[in-house]
């Protein structure tokens, strides 16, 4: 202690006295940088003395320095740093140069920023300036092959919510990480919600010592968005950019056309003892592809205008934005998602200690869509309805544009019927942002109050009219002659929902040193955070003229007596309390240390479990900086490793519901009776089971990796392998049947185990003048299992009429696996049927299932995993190059190892086949292709059972981006105010290279969904050309 | 001061935190959610529960259908051979433990007890007139409950103390058939003594009477051949206020539900109109109406259109006698219909997979006896116990009794004859085997479609004789569903493996 105070009087000794021999001389200059614009804000400070200046709005500055000798250092937010020695000069102008090394920068982490070289947890970045060039309509397009470690599935329909998994399926109750933007907690859904030009950078906390800090909810991992802000004297600078493109079907799937349709139908009911259904197959031509008919070539345009700056206490970004996207299943009529955005982030310095944030952004957002990945998808329909029928309808004096089928009957119908028939809006007004103060109570220690919110309110409406597909198709509301089948009614359904969230947070920031060398940031606060929705939705019967333009329950004429008319509501709201603290420690920036401490309280736990305390630490060793290191090549080493203890509280309140429902859906708790003609009778039950000792998913994340840069720092590698083990899973259990109907409650059962390496391999380059080049390769793998669910196991991934499941959570399997029998080939004849295991109704031709068990009977516990829907890993690459005014950048994603199980094909005796049927088998020795079998309308042999047969390997590389741009050189630019003018042409989802038979190997959904393809609407090819331009 | 300064600070986080701490605190009543906790504290609240304790009666829907499909009456029909895959494997003897009829039979059953021993559990909570009787009520459903199980699985899981919790999920295991049947029938006389009325006054017609409990013990009696009993017992109700209709045409009448030769009918309703899909048997409607209707039949019969499943078969159609009334009650022969009425106009699809043309009339599908989504809820009451049933079943204890009463059985078989006939001139007069005999095919005439045929034909032995596909020692009851088999880890029932 002694040692620390004398210490401290020697520097302000030291201080005074350089200040009292100096002799007053100034330095002034200009700092500007590589293209000649001035820098506002470079920092300029003396070196080895403490205080320092800034320059100004017009990048000049002026300091006083001690002596001609005196050494000055600029530095600036992601440019290199420089020191100049004065060497008796007055005047100095500085060229800063971007910094290729980023060994200056800061990411953003809980509650606050770390310099990047101080950081000893796991983190991965994605810059605006690449999130920029691809232009996405969604932030996380940019994630996906970007960000290391994380694993994104999207969907192709026009602003969906893809899959997101950081670091592998630690959890069956959700997988979606947190989404903090600008310090406010929202959640991936809000991701629709941010125009990609407002973004800084968006950096991902992967491990416990990163995401501890949020405690119950970092057990996903943390996406931290960062949106653009002003600089402090900062020159008024304004950008525009827009986009058009043109969206594509990238390809079809083989479906028989009308002729083979009709030989595979006789063939069917031959075999099954029919007739022949279509005598004249000549005459059916090569009939009608549905596919062509529903996708359509449908616009992607952007617009965007930017505008930042600052003066000496205020800074400012401002933005405005429209995003257009139709869908290409039936055009921009029936799906769309159209995206406006403005945006105002204000920083003041209301006095000199107390700064005030206000970031404020409104969006609307309107969007249709049309029914998809089922089997009443509008593609479903389209795969599946008869070929043989034109598309539009000709008989004379019957309803209907399009055409019937007189063959199909049920669950199938003409697509574009149902396209025509499908009417939907939904808009949704946002507004979000905070408001943030931050007051420097002493130099060091600063106390931040901060109230992030979101308030969004959705309205939606749909029109369900009254539809021909045939006079005797079951799915018909109305008769041929357009009259309504008695009993059927249209509809009109409409919702206002409100969801409003804030999170309320109060810390302190303390940073010192200890003898110089020993560096402390500690962070310590409280915060407070609520979820709320409440919805109110109603629906009526008997719209006039069973139109769209009526459609409107104030329109209609329903009435309650007798269901025409009916109304709902509900709400909800989630609470958080929770404490948090975290010291950062570094001496000399080169051995680092972070410990944080979180205590979390949940409102959906009960008394006993309502708090937990999540605790992380990490260590960090620059071995580069130590002075035994010595290498020329390797510039730059780091080691890190961390270990802690995040968790999940993706539950409601488990309680022992009463419910006095006359029936509720989904749910089938019917509580009412009627006694003969009587009104029916309100009954009660019990419709859920209580759970007292609900906790929360506790995940132990262990993290070990290393940043390295070589060769001059041109090239940079970031590796991690991290292991998780998640106890107490909160799992809704498969429960004795016995128990009854009543909904099961979520429990914590079940443990997991996630291991994997994330790897980041980065190399930029200048060679000459005009070259440049950048290439990024990003790796992710993620072994998951489930290593217990003592209580069962959940099936889900249903699909088909009848339905069934395909995926299962189960002990010593990978998450969602999909599960069915075996194939081995087709029986070739009687005889091999008698000496393979019993297998009730086979006939050659049909499949032969493999018995797992080894008991000689084919039957339900033969069936074993078939396939697996997750990635073995994943790998992004990205490509660069600059020369002159040329740029190019190309980003490929490949996913490998992930399988799909095909669940579009209805195998209706009527429906439409798939092209795999004409290599059917036909006789002896035809084929033993197991997803092949002889053809029949009966199917005694339930070769359409759940098996792999339908499995396909979804393994893929994706051109998700090309990009070749152009800036105009300055000499052409006469104009002073515009100072970058930059024009590309794009394409998007170039080309896929997979062996995946359907139109799209990324099939997103939540664990029991990905990967099963009911007809999911595919990503879409865009040609798009843009304009940058800046003044 | 510095003191009282750090003494004001730690107050203040003190007091923040215990404040704080309440935040997270959670009350259903926020969501307007009722609990438990708030419930049975009034009569009226019992009252509603009871309520519910019948409301899976109507998820039931199939099983009277599985009765006649698995047996030697009906045929599964279809769209194809995958159309209601869960009776098409009934139809072909190639039943799998994935039924899914088989597997709602046995969730709604359970669904049922544990909703009665809710109520048990509770007995005790609450005193308020009326009480006995309604309890009367929930002993006579937990026996219909384990009654269907114990006749369709075998063995089964028993328990009535209470309602189970997740902690119950997998230990509780099978009990043998004979102990459930001894269960059953303490439910049955508990609900006998019980304050029961005899009849239920018009305005809740369907409640459970104590002629109900009575005759369904006489049939549980039965079923376990204690023929001495059940005649005893079947007395009462033989003896009861009700009569045959004598149209036997209108018993099956909208107009005929709840009639005088009604003892006991599962209640269904167009009132409250149904429109879920994902559970399409769970609401107020009949859906065994809609599965049995003719395809696509348009004109103005007074028939609607169905999926054309349980589709009588010809046998069944050759065993009536000439003059027996009950033929064109009982099957409707579509061809023969569409000619002799031409002035409907009648056009269908016919059936298109195991076509026999011949309709289950009892229960098809009329107009405007459907509402809101028109599939799910026709109000065809399941005429579960008639009067008929229970003169018959009197006449089988009578006759198998330890001192047979072959007289007294005549009578009573008869008695439904000469409804059926119209005359005496059919009256049975044989004794001994012969009149056994009788009696039960009597019973295929008497009760065809109505759902008793198959266990029928199991409990009297005479299922491998009838039924094609049959195999002794395998089907006289049905596998458990697999999901339970796999959950609870039981043994499956033989030869289902």
């Amino acid at each position: 202690m002694k040692g620390k105070i004398t210490s401290i009087f020697l520097m302000i000794f030291l201080c005074c006295a350089l200040f009292v021999r100096g002799q007053d001389l100034t330095v002034s200059g200009k700092v500007t940088d590589e293209s000649g614009e001035t820098l506002p804000g470079v920092s300029v400070r003396i070196k080895g003395a403490t205080g320092g200046t800034q320059t100004i709005a017009n990048g000049t500055y002026a300091i006083k320095v001690p002596s001609a000798q005196t050494v000055l250092i600029f530095s600036y937010l992601g440019y290199s740093t420089q020191e100049v020695a004065v060497n008796g000069r007055t005047t100095l102008d500085i060229n800063l140069k971007v910094d290729q090394t980023s060994l200056q920068e800061v990411v953003v982490i809980g509650y606050g920023t770390q310099k990047i070289t101080k950081v000893s947890g796991a983190i991965s970045t994605v810059k605006g300036a690449d999130i920029e060039k691809l232009n996405p309509v969604r932030a996380e397009d940019a994630v996906q092959g970007r960000a290391s470690g994380v694993t994104v599935i999207s969907p192709g329909s026009p602003g969906a919510k893809p899959t997101v998994l950081i670091r592998g399926i630690p959890s069956y109750t959700g997988t979606d990480p947190v989404v903090v933007v600008d310090g406010s907690i929202q959640s991936l859904d809000d991701l629709n919600s941010i125009n990609a030009a407002d973004i800084e950078s968006i950096n991902i906390l992967k491990d416990a010592a990163t995401t501890a800090i949020y405690g119950v909810k970092g057990g996903n991992g943390v996406i931290v968005v960062t949106t653009k802000t002003g600089r402090k004297n900062q020159k008024n600078e304004f950008t525009y950019g827009s986009s058009y493109g043109q969206q594509e079907v990238v390809s079809t799937i083989g479906v028989l056309n009308a002729t083979e349709y009709g030989a595979i139908l006789n063939e069917g009911s031959v075999a099954s003892g029919g007739a022949i259904l279509f005598p004249n197959l000549s005459a059916l031509g090569v009939g009608t592809n549905w596919q062509n008919q529903i996708f359509e070539n449908a616009a992607l345009q952007s617009h965007n205008l930017t505008a930042r700056g600052g003066s000496e206490k205020l800074s400012y970004f401002v933005s405005g934005g429209y995003l257009g996207q139709d869908g290409i299943v039936g055009g921009g009529s029936k799906s769309y998602f159209n995206r406006a955005n403005g945006t105002v982030n204000l920083s003041f310095d209301l006095t000199p200690k107390l700064k005030f944030i206000a970031n404020t952004s409104f969006v609307n957002i309107k969007g249709a869509g049309v029914p998809e990945n089922s089997i009443n998808s509008v593609i479903s329909n389209a795969l599946n309805f008869d070929p043989t029928v034109s598309i539009f309808n000709t008989v004379p004096n019957t309803y209907g544009k399009y055409s019937i089928s007189n063959t199909i009957l049920s669950e199938i119908y003409n697509p574009l019927t149902q396209l025509d028939d499908t009417y939907n809006e939904s808009n949704t007004n946002k507004l979000y942002g905070k408001l943030e103060l931050q007051y420097d109570v002493l130099k060091n220690f600063k106390i931040t109050s901060r109230y992030g919110y979101t308030n969004t309110d959705v309205s939606t409406k749909s029109f369900n009219p009254l539809s021909f597909y045939g006079a005797s198709h079951i799915n018909s509301t109305l008769n041929a002659d357009g009259t309504p089948r008695p009993g059927s009614h249209n509809s009109v359904a409409e919702g206002k929902i409100n969801y409003y969230n804030f999170t309320f947070e109060q810390f302190g920031n303390y940073n010192f040193k200890i003898s110089e060398d020993h560096s402390f940031d500690v962070i310590g606060g409280f915060s407070l955070a609520k979820v709320t929705g409440n919805a109110i939705n109603g629906s009526r019967q008997d719209v006039p003229f069973n139109s769209w333009e009526f459609a409107d329950i104030s329109a209609a004429t329903g009435i309650a007596q007798t269901s025409g008319l009916s109304v709902g509501s509900y709400q909800y709201e989630r609470r958080n309390l929770s404490y948090f603290s975290r010291i950062n420690y570094d001496y000399k920036e080169r051995y680092l240390a972070s410990f944080s401490a979180r205590r979390d309280g949940s409102y959906a736990f009960g008394e006993n479990n309502k708090f937990a305390n999540f605790f992380a630490g990490s260590l960090g060793w620059v071995v580069s900086s130590e002075s035994f290191y010595k290498s020329d090549f390797f510039d730059f080493l780091k080691l890190r490793g961390s270990y802690g203890v995040t968790g999940n509280e993706n539950v409601n309140p488990q309680f022992q519901r009463i419910s006095t429902d006359i029936y509720s859906y989904n749910l089938g708790q019917n509580a009412g009776y009627t006694f003969g003609n009587n009104a029916t009778s309100i009954g009660a039950t019990i419709a859920s089971f209580r759970n007292d000792n609900l906790g929360w998913e506790k995940q132990k994340q262990l993290n070990a990796g290393f940043d390295l840069r070589f060769y001059k720092s041109k090239f940079s590698l970031t590796a991690d392998y991290f292991e998780k083990n998640i106890s107490g899973l909160l799992f809704t259990p498969s429960l004795s049947l016995y128990l009854g109907t009543a909904s099961s409650p979520t429990s914590n059962i079940g443990t997991t185990k996630t291991s994997g390496v994330d790897m980041n391999l980065g190399y930029n380059d200048q060679i000459g003048d005009n070259f440049k080049i950048g290439t990024n390769f990003a790796f992710t793998t993620a072994k998951n299992k489930v290593t217990e669910t003592n209580n069962g196991l959940i099936q889900g991934g249903n699909y088909g009429i009848p339905n069934q499941t395909v995926t299962r959570f189960e002990k010593g399997f990978t998450p969602g696996y999909f599960y069915g029998y075996q194939t081995a080939g087709l029986f070739q004849n009687q005889a091999e049927i008698a000496a393979s295991p019993t297998q009730a109704n086979a006939q050659p031709g049909d499949i032969k299932y493999v018995d797992i068990n080894g008991d000689n009977v084919i039957d339900a516990n033969d069936r074993t995993k078939i396939g697996d829907p997750f990635p073995t890993f994943t790998l992004g690459w990205g490509l660069n190059f600059e020369y002159k005014g040329f740029d190019f950048n190309t980003f490929v994603y490949a996913s490998v190892g992930n399988d799909i199980y095909r669940a579009y094909e209805r195998n209706l005796a009527m429906t439409n086949k798939f092209r795999g049927v004409l290599a059917r088998w036909t006789g002896e020795g035809t084929t033993n292709d197991a997803r092949n079998p002889r053809y029949s309308f009966t199917d005694g042999n339930v070769n359409s059972r759940v098996s792999d047969r339908y499995v396909e390997d979804g393994s893929f590389a994706k051109i998700k981006n090309i990009q070749l741009g152009y800036a105009l050189p300055a000499s052409l630019l006469k104009s002073k105010t515009i100072s970058r003018i930059r024009v590309y042409a794009q394409v998007k989802n170039a080309y896929t290279f997979t062996k995946y038979s359907g139109y799209d190997p990324e099939i997103a959904g939540g664990i029991f969904d990905s990967g099963i393809d009911r007809g999911a609407y595919p990503q879409a090819r865009t040609y798009s050309m843009g304009i940058d331009v800046k003044f | 001061m510095k003191n009282n300064k750090y003494i004001i600070a730690s107050l203040l986080v003190v007091t923040m935190t215990t404040g704080c701490e309440k935040f997270v605190d959670y009350a259903p009543k926020e969501d307007f959610q009722i609990t438990s906790d708030d419930y049975l504290k009034t009569s009226d609240d019992y009252q509603k529960m009871v309520v519910a304790c019948y409301s899976p009666l109507q998820w039931l829907w199939a099983n009277p259908v599985i009765g006649d499909i698995a047996s030697d009456n009906s045929v599964s029909g279809g769209e194809n051979a995958t159309d209601q895959i869960g009776f098409q494997e009934i139809d072909n003897y190639q039943i799998t433990a994935n039924n899914g009829n088989l597997t709602e039979a046995w969730k709604s059953c359970y669904e049922g007890i544990n909703r009665v021993n809710y109520l048990e559990e509770n007995k005790t909570k609450l005193d308020f007139v009326g009480k006995d009787a309604l309890y009367g009520e929930i002993y006579f459903l937990r026996a219909y409950y384990y009654f269907e199980l114990v006749r369709m699985f075998g063995d089964v899981p028993l328990f009535v103390d209470k309602r189970l919790g997740v902690s119950d999920s997998k230990g509780i295991p099978r009990t043998a058939k004979a102990d459930v049947y001894k269960q059953i029938e303490l439910d049955l006389n508990n609900a006998i003594a019980a304050n029961l009325p005899n009849v239920r006054v018009a305005a809740e017609p369907g409640r459970i009477t104590k002629y109900a409990a009575q005759a369904l013990l006489g049939k549980v009696l039965l079923y376990q051949g204690k023929f001495d009993a059940a005649a005893a017992m079947l007395e009462n109700v033989v003896n009861g206020p009700f009569s045959l209709v004598t149209n036997f045409g209108n018993v099956f009448l909208q107009a005929g539900e709840n009639g005088t030769e009604s003892v006991f009918e599962i209640q269904y309703s167009n009132i409250s109109p149904f429109y879920d899909w994902s559970n399409p048997g769970r609401g107020q409607g009949n859906l065994a109406v809609q599965v049995c209707g003719i395809r696509n039949i348009t004109g103005s019969s007074p028939y609607g259109e169905g999926w054309s499943t349980n589709l009588p078969t010809v046998n069944l159609a050759n065993a009536y006698a000439a003059g027996d009334t009950r033929k064109a009650v009982t099957i409707l022969d579509i061809e023969a219909y569409k000619a002799a009425n031409p002035q409907f106009n009648i056009k269908y699809t016919v059936a298109p997979y195991r076509n026999t043309g011949l309709y289950n009339q009892k229960y098809l599908p009329r107009k405007g006896e459907t509402s809101g989504q028109v599939e799910l809820n026709y109000l065809n009451n399941y005429r579960t116990i008639r009067y008929a049933d229970v003169l018959l079943m009197a006449a089988e204890a009578n006759n198998r009794a330890t001192t047979p009463n072959d007289t007294k059985a005549q009578g009573y078989l008869n008695r439904v004859r000469q409804r059926a006939f119209a005359d005496q001139l059919h009256n049975i007069t044989s004794t001994g085997t012969a009149l056994r005999q009788a009696i039960w095919d009597e019973r295929r005439l008497e009760l065809a479609m109505e759902g008793d045929r198959f266990f029928d034909l199991v409990r009297t032995g005479q299922a491998a004789a009838k039924i094609t596909g049959f195999m002794v020692g395998r089907n006289e009851i049905f596998p458990i569903p697999q999901q339970e088999i796999d959950i609870s880890g039981y043994t499956q029932n033989p030869n289902y493996n």
